[in-house]
């Protein structure tokens, strides 16, 4: 969907509308035309509501994400909703325990399609530090993960970052309407790994702060 | 056993210590006397007498010891050195606390044979019902008159008791973890609340109570804690906390990870408490090694002890507000925690969880330029806690939700193991950073806030007190700090500093050996407890002569506190129940380990 | 004259049938395990949500009972007084006061009472405590 904001600085120099635009104009600037799919995907991109789940540290930055500092609410996704039939995404945020395990499945069960599922810091990935009879390795064992945020705990803007892939590669997905009509498979776009995509920058990384001065 | 030691011995007539006493009321066979590296007077009485002898110390010696710090096992079947009489396969450790010597003494009870038992304290002190019900989960040994001995930590369905030493510690071990649907109804099913199990009637007097799960996943909970409430309409008749949704084995991971790099785990015990968890570890472990830490050391790790007091304060500060409906001071109080990270971040090179405190020390000596930021913070903060001060703690609404709401006398407190801001504002002025000074606090001037109510709010008057102390003593590390070694060079403070290895092969292979071993402890127990943000935190530390514990027993402030809960929200409103949990400031971490 | 009513009410009725249409049509379907189970934190419920509540949850129904019918009957009692003399007026008093025995058996039986109950809240003012230096 192609949609405009004008910057305020391209605001000032920009060319004041004229008396009588030609109707192409005119329409250019008061109607927008998309596709629904488009539309509804980027409504759906703008607006993910987080599910109030934490289980562990992670949980504690995840929250920070939500304070002034951070502000998720830029991204739309204030609206922490408590019950799962209001939420969009689950932030697995924190170590999933064997005796939570069950619980954390039966909580994904009763979201509501469209959901997906974010995995925060270490312990959701793969278990992390904890290898312990009570842990999980990883809650990819038992729930899809669509993006994985790595860190012990990983600061608020990594799990800002994870959030924004998130937004965009829900942006490039395509779901069906209805069960009556158009495609009925979820079409998700391509989720490059990041890992691949910064590796140029992190290489060209040479020099390191010193830890004996501020 | 090496370690016990005949009637006579000069242990016997140290002032404060009750094993005289006890000798002279039980007989001397019935006591057998065991020293540790530590001060605390350790005895054996034989598990038929035990309840006895625990009822006589808490009542009928002269200046009691009146709380119950803490009931734990050890499993001793693999032991290289024996630390118990022989035949020994479980010790019970009862830790008993007496304010008025200001001492503690240690109980142990030689358990042996497959089905190990001893009789229940829970009619002693009401706190050893979760104790004994974890040592039940963990080890498998029974305690005779409990009214409800079941798993505490691990699911219902767990067969096996984790901390035994033939049970597997890695998940790795244990097969590939899947879920498949019949697993998941059987779980879901074994969750599911059964009020005659624990006691609870369905009705009474033609109204039907209702079962309300404030479960694991709750905005109230601070976590993944569960609370089943019995409510009648909307008041709580009965309520069971059941905690273990955040159980790590942190104490079985101790077992297997060396001395030194078990520092990370104890990070994230109590995970807002970031360097505040490190410190009651290695002043165990230097007590094992008997390592001094030198006056630099100690006083920056008093500094960054006394700065994360303040984070996890802030923490509970805004979290609290936001629980009875502020919803504003959380932003706050978090952007404030935020410049307080940018000093530890600097510091530490990490924002909440450091590890950064060593064996016998720090990891790095503090970097140019860090008076600059504390001083920053200190001239920064002071005015907003006055701003807190009107914001929340003056608040008409805030003092409604909260006075009265929760409260409980010194006695319940004692009785039931609280420690920390739960124990001042009934009134006791106990603080361990005065009455125990360690780490250097006895060189610090800052006073200890009590109140007297014993409600949310006074704990609430406590905790925003105790920042303005904090501030205080961080202001003295600040104009105090001494010159010197940020580590200890004795021989067991790892890693060791590294200007001397590169210049001769032996300090090299020491430094080599220091690094991918650590430290082999000699054999002992050792004990060491701060005053850590929620309360006291202990660790107990027994070494078998290795490279890692071999039983690190790890006391925490919130695990006494939320057994508490049923006795104080009892009559109480479901909207009073998450006050009243806010008002408790525990940690999930803190109380399942 | 009424036509205009049947097309309203024919709207409204076709604007709610619209809605729960789409609402029907639109959108993905899934239905795991746990998807029609009632939501309570992610555990079982226990026991069903039909109970026996406790009275003070019929406070409306009782005080439109106690005051609201009464009130009624009070207006038309006021509209007909002069006709009905001193006879009536002793009528309505015993009316009131049997209404107000009721008020007062439940004020009696705690169903006016919310919130904490008393011994709940003074739980701060208890034994003296044992053993404290």
């Amino acid at each position: 969907m192609k949609w405009w904001i004008t910057p305020a600085a391209a605001q000032r120099t920009a060319e004041r509308p004229t008396a009588n635009p030609s109707l192409e104009d005119a329409v250019r600037r008061s109607v927008a035309l998309a596709r629904l799919d488009d539309l509804i995907a980027w409504g759906r991109k703008n607006s993910m509501w987080p599910f109030n789940f934490g289980l562990s540290c992670c949980f504690v930055e995840m929250a920070t994400s939500l304070t002034s500092k951070y502000d998720i609410a830029r991204f739309g996704a204030e609206v922490i909703r408590g019950t799962p039939r209001e939420a969009d995404v689950m932030v697995i945020a924190g170590t999933v325990f064997l005796k939570m395990a069950p619980i954390v499945r039966r909580l994904h069960e009763q979201m509501m399609q469209p959901r997906w599922v974010v995995s925060m810091g270490s312990c959701a990935n793969s278990g992390g530090m904890y290898d312990i009879y009570s842990v999980v390795q990883g809650v990819d064992k038992f729930l899809p993960v669509d993006v994985y945020v790595p860190g012990c705990p990983p600061r608020p803007d990594a799990f800002l970052e994870g959030l924004v892939l998130l937004r965009d590669a829900v942006g490039r997905e395509r779901r069906p309407l209805g069960w009556w009509v158009g495609p009925q498979g979820i079409d998700r776009g391509p989720r490059p790994s990041q890992r691949d995509a910064k590796r140029e920058e992190r290489m060209r990384a040479t020099t390191l702060e010193s830890p004996d001065e501020i | 056993m090496s370690d016990t030691v005949p009637a006579g011995d000069e242990t016997l007539s140290e002032a404060g210590s009750p094993l005289p006493a006890l000798r002279r009321r039980f007989g001397g066979d019935a006591v057998a006397v065991q020293r540790t590296s530590d001060d605390v007077p350790t005895c054996w009485v034989p598990a038929s007498r035990a309840v006895e002898v625990l009822s006589w110390l808490k009542s009928g010696v002269e200046r009691p010891y009146a709380m119950l710090y803490d009931l734990t096992a050890i499993d001793e079947r693999t032991r290289r050195v024996a630390g118990s009489p022989p035949g020994t396969d479980y010790t019970v450790v009862y830790h008993l606390l007496s304010f008025e010597r200001n001492a503690d003494v240690r109980i142990k009870v030689a358990l042996s044979g497959d089905a190990p038992e001893v009789a229940t304290s829970t009619g002693v002190w009401p706190a050893a019902s979760w104790y004994e019900r974890e040592v039940w989960d963990m080890f498998g040994i029974r305690f005779a008159g409990h009214a409800h001995l079941r798993r505490l930590l691990m699911p219902e369905t767990w067969t096996g008791h984790p901390l035994r030493k033939d049970h597997p510690a890695r998940a790795t071990e244990m097969g590939p973890f899947t879920l498949p649907d019949d697993r998941q109804e059987r779980e879901t099913e074994a969750l599911r609340f059964d009020p005659g199990a624990w006691g609870l009637e369905r009705r009474h007097e033609g109204e039907e109570f209702m079962f309300l799960n404030v479960g694991p996943q709750h905005p109230g909970t601070h976590g993944v804690l569960r609370v089943v409430l019995q409510l009648d309409g909307e008041r709580i008749a009965g309520c069971v906390p059941e905690i273990g949704y955040h159980h790590r084995g942190a104490e079985k991971m101790a077992e297997r990870q060396t001395w030194h790099t078990f520092i990370p785990y104890t990070d994230r015990i109590d995970y807002l408490g970031g360097v505040l968890n490190n410190l009651p570890y290695l002043l165990a472990v230097e007590k094992l090694l008997a390592i001094e830490v030198p006056d630099r050391a100690k006083t920056i790790r008093v500094m960054l002890c006394e700065l994360f007091r303040i984070a996890s304060h802030l923490v509970w500060y805004g979290t609290y507000a936001q629980d009875v409906g502020a919803l504003s001071p959380v932003f706050y109080t978090f952007t404030d925690r935020e410049r307080l990270f940018d000093v530890v971040a600097a510091i530490c090179g990490d924002r909440m969880h450091p590890n950064w405190f060593r064996i016998g020390g720090v990891a790095q000596d503090l970097p140019r330029g860090w008076d600059r930021l504390v001083r920053e913070f200190l001239g920064y903060f002071p005015a907003r806690i006055d701003e807190y001060d009107r914001m929340v703690m003056r608040n008409r609404i805030f003092r409604a939700r909260t006075e009265r709401i929760g409260a409980y006398d010194v006695g319940a407190a004692i009785d039931w193991g609280v420690t920390g801001p739960g124990l001042r504002a009934c009134g006791l002025e106990w603080d361990f950073r005065k009455k125990r000074p360690y780490s250097g606090y006895e060189n610090f001037e800052f006073d200890v806030p009590t109140a007297q109510a014993g409600d949310g709010y006074a704990r609430a008057v406590v905790r925003v007190e105790e920042m303005r102390q904090s501030l205080r003593i961080v202001r003295q590390c600040l104009e105090h700090m001494p010159a010197g070694d940020f580590k200890s060079r004795a021989a067991g403070a790892v890693p060791p500093i590294k200007d001397h290895t590169m210049h001769d092969i032996e300090t090299l292979i020491t430094h080599f050996l220091g690094v991918a071993w650590g430290p082999v402890v000699p054999p002992g127990e050792a004990f060491a407890a701060i005053e850590a943000s929620k309360g006291s935190n202990g660790y107990y530390l027994v070494s078998d002569g290795d490279v890692h514990p071999y039983r690190a027993r790890i006391r925490t402030p919130s695990f006494p506190h939320m057994q508490m809960l049923p006795e104080i929200v009892r009559g109480l409103t479901v909207a009073d129940l998450l006050s009243v949990l806010g008002s408790i400031d525990f940690v999930l971490a803190d109380v399942d380990r | 004259m009424l036509w205009p009513f049947g097309i309203y009410i024919a709207a409204a009725i076709a604007v709610v049938a619209a809605m729960i249409a789409v609402s029907y049509l639109l959108g993905e379907r899934h239905d795991d395990l746990a998807t029609g189970d009632p939501y309570e934190s992610g555990i079982p419920p226990t026991g069903s949500a039909r109970l026996r509540f406790p009275a003070q949850f019929y406070l409306v129904a009782m005080f439109f009972v106690i005051f609201d019918l009464e009130a009624a009957f009070l207006v038309a009692w006021a509209v007909a007084a002069p006709e009905l003399g001193w006879l009536g007026y002793a009528e309505v008093v015993v009316f009131v006061a049997v209404l107000l025995a009721a008020l007062g058996y439940l004020w009696r039986i705690g169903a006016l009472d919310f919130g904490p109950t008393e011994s709940a809240l003074d739980r701060g003012r208890g034994r003296e405590g044992k053993g404290a230096s």
